[in-house]
C-alpha cells in the first residue's frame, strides 16, 4: 500500500530516543559532584581565570560554530594576547601568502581587567572567607580508622568581560554568525561547562567596526560583548582537618576457659524458691517474725507431720492449709502435731514472690 | 548623428595636437617599451556572473571573467602598514595599494576598460603574484595632473587595494 501523502513535519519526528532517560533532581545533582570530583580527588578542582577563559574558548568553538557554502569559519583557538610570536603559532593554519590572518575568522578577546561579580547568588553573602563544610573522607592508616573533614570558601564571583569578533568579507557570513548568536542567547544566556561546573554567559552588546574606506581593503569587523558571570575556586584555599579517630583493639582469649569461670547466679530463679520450716526433736512449733515480702505459698510437702496449724497475725488461718497468702510485715507462725513424737520434722511450701 | 567635436586651441602659440601627439608617442613608448611594467587585468563578466537577489554578492566561485589582459603602465606600491584588525588583537601588515597610470590612448587602442571592483595581478617576482582590486578606476582625469600641461588630458591613475586570497588568487 502507497505512505499517505501527507507531509510528516520535523516536529513530528524523533530522531533520536534516550533508551536512558535523563537523571534529574537529586539524582542530577549527585551526576554533577561526579563530574567536579573525576579524577579520584575528593575536592572540587580549582577554577581560575584561565579556566574560564578556556571554557569561553570551548563555549565559541562549539557553540557559536559558523558553517557558510559549507565551510568552517575558522576560530583562532586562543585568547590573543601581546605575545607577538604567539598570535602568529595560533594562526599559523589559516594565513594567506603575506602571514596575515586570512579571512574570514571569528576571535575572542578578554577585556584584561576582571571585576568582582554581580552574580547575586554569590555576592557578598559570606564575610571573612568563611569556610565550609564539603565533604566526609574515611581515612585507614593500618592502625587508626577515622574521617577527614574536607572545607572550603566560598566562591569568589568574578565578571569577566569578552568581545568575540568576527572578520569577515560577505554579509552572508555575517548573517550566519548573527544568527547562531541570537540563537545561542535568546534567552539572554548560555551556559558552558567548565571543570563539571555551568558557568553562565549573558550577552550585552553587538556593535560594528567594519572599515568601510575607499582606498583600503574593506572587511566587515562585528563585535558581540558577553560577560562571564564566573567565580574562582583556588584550591590552596581548601582546608582538610581530621575529624574523630577509632582505635580498633583485637584481644585473643580462651573461650574453653572462659566458659568454665562464669559465675554461677544464684539464686537460679529469684521469683520462686523452696520455703522450709524445719523442726527439730523437741520442737513443734516455728514462728516466722515477720514476712519481708508478699509471696504465695504452695505445699509441696511434709516428713514426720501428722496435721499442722497455721496462724497469720496470731489469727487462726486454717489446718493442713496448702495454699496460703503472705504479706509484707505479716507475722507467720505453723505448729504441727508429729507423726513420731521426739523425731524431727518438716514442712516443705513452694514459695512464689509475687 | 555625427559626434560634435570643439577644437581645443589653448596654449596655440607654442603648443598643438600634434606636439601633444608627439609628446605622448614619445612618453609612451618609454613606459612601455624600456620600463615595460605588466599587469594583468581580470575584468569581471558583469553580465555571467552569479549574485544573490539582496547583497548582490556572488557565491563561492560564482564570478566569471572575462579573458585577462595584459596592461603596460606605471606601478607603484605603497608601503605596507602594520595595524591590528579593528579592535582585535589580531595584529597584521597590511600590503600597500597598487597606483597603476596607464595611456588613455593605449587602452583606446586595445579596446580595454577599467572598471571599479576588476582585478588586477602584479607579479612580484617569478612566483610571487599579488592581486588587487580596482578600488578608483581613475575615470576622472579633469584635474591638472592628468593633462599635459593643461592641454588635454592624456592618462589615468587607478588605485587598488590588495585583495584577500579568498576573495580572489587568480582564474
Amino acid at each position: 500500500m502507497a505512505l499517505p501523502k501527507v507531509p510528516i513535519f520535523k516536529t513530528q519526528i524523533k530522531p533520536n530516543i534516550d533508551l536512558v532517560p535523563p537523571k534529574t533532581l537529586s539524582a542530577r545533582r549527585e551526576q554533577l559532584l561526579q563530574y567536579i570530583n573525576e579524577d579520584g580527588t575528593y575536592l572540587p578542582k580549582s577554577v581560575l581565570h584561565a579556566d574560564l577563559d578556556g571554557g569561553m574558548l570551548e563555549f565559541v568553538i562549539g557553540e557559536l560554530k559558523t558553517t557558510v557554502s559549507g565551510k568552517d569559519i575558522s576560530v583562532v583557538d586562543k585568547i590573543i594576547t601581546n605575545q607577538r610570536w604567539s598570535q602568529f603559532t595560533e594562526t599559523w593554519n589559516f594565513k594567506d601568502q603575506d602571514f596575515n590572518v586570512q579571512l574570514p575568522f571569528i576571535t575572542v578577546v578578554r577585556q584584561p581587567e576582571v571585576k568582582f561579580g554581580t552574580n547575586p547568588s554569590t555576592q557578598y553573602t559570606i564575610p571573612n572567607r568563611k569556610q565550609f563544610y564539603y565533604a566526609r573522607v574515611p581515612t585507614w592508616n593500618g592502625n587508626q580508622k577515622g574521617y577527614d573533614i574536607y572545607t572550603i570558601p566560598q566562591p569568589v564571583p568574578v565578571d569577566i568581560n569578552y568581545s568575540v569578533k568576527i572578520i569577515c568579507n560577505r554579509m552572508r557570513e555575517l548573517n550566519t554568525f548573527n544568527k547562531n548568536v541570537l540563537q545561542t542567547f535568546s534567552s539572554r544566556q548560555a551556559y558552558t561547562f567548565i571543570k563539571g561546573q555551568y558557568v553562565p554567559i549573558i550577552m550585552n552588546n553587538i556593535s560594528d567596526e567594519s572599515v568601510i574606506d575607499i582606498e583600503r581593503r574593506n572587511y566587515y569587523i562585528q563585535s558581540y560583548d558577553f560577560t562571564m558571570l564566573g567565580y574562582l575556586i583556588d584550591e590552596e584555599e581548601f582546608q582538610v582537618k581530621p575529624a574523630i579517630s577509632r582505635v580498633l583493639q583485637l584481644i585473643e582469649v580462651d573461650t574453653q576457659v572462659a566458659q568454665g569461670l562464669r559465675a554461677r547466679q544464684f539464686p537460679e530463679n529469684p521469683d520462686e524458691f523452696i520455703y522450709d520450716l524445719y523442726y527439730t526433736p523437741s520442737n513443734s512449733v516455728i514462728v516466722d517474725d515477720q514476712v519481708d515480702y508478699r509471696i504465695d505459698l504452695s505445699l509441696i510437702g511434709t516428713g514426720n507431720v501428722d496435721n499442722y496449724f497455721v496462724y497469720i497475725n496470731d489469727d487462726y488461718y486454717g489446718q493442713n492449709v496448702s495454699n496460703i497468702q503472705l504479706n509484707t510485715g505479716d507475722l507467720f507462725r505453723v505448729e504441727i502435731t508429729k507423726t513420731t513424737v521426739g523425731q524431727e520434722a518438716n514442712v516443705k511450701f513452694q514459695a512464689k514472690l509475687v | 548623428m555625427a559626434e560634435r567635436l570643439v577644437p581645443i586651441t589653448r596654449l596655440g602659440k607654442f603648443f598643438g595636437g600634434e606636439d601633444f601627439e608627439l609628446d605622448t608617442s614619445m612618453g609612451q613608448e618609454w613606459l612601455e617599451g624600456d620600463m615595460n611594467f605588466t599587469v594583468v587585468l581580470y575584468r569581471i563578466d558583469r553580465y555571467k556572473t552569479r549574485v544573490d537577489d539582496v547583497y548582490g554578492e556572488s557565491p563561492e566561485g560564482g564570478i566569471q571573467f572575462l579573458a585577462p589582459v595584459e596592461l603596460k603602465g606605471y606601478v607603484q606600491i605603497l608601503a605596507p602598514n602594520a595595524q591590528r584588525l579593528g579592535t582585535s588583537r589580531i595584529e597584521q601588515n597590511e600590503p600597500g595599494n597598487l597606483r597603476f597610470s596607464i595611456y588613455q590612448s593605449y587602452l583606446d587602442e586595445l579596446g580595454v576598460d577599467i572598471q571599479y571592483g576588476d582585478y588586477i595581478g602584479y607579479y612580484e617576482t617569478e612566483s610571487k603574484v599579488r592581486y588587487y582590486s580596482v578600488a578608483d578606476d581613475g575615470r576622472v582625469v579633469s584635474d591638472n595632473k592628468h593633462t599635459y600641461g593643461g592641454y588635454k588630458p592624456f592618462y589615468r591613475t587607478v588605485i587598488a587595494t590588495p585583495a584577500s586570497q579568498n576573495e580572489f588568487f587568480g582564474t
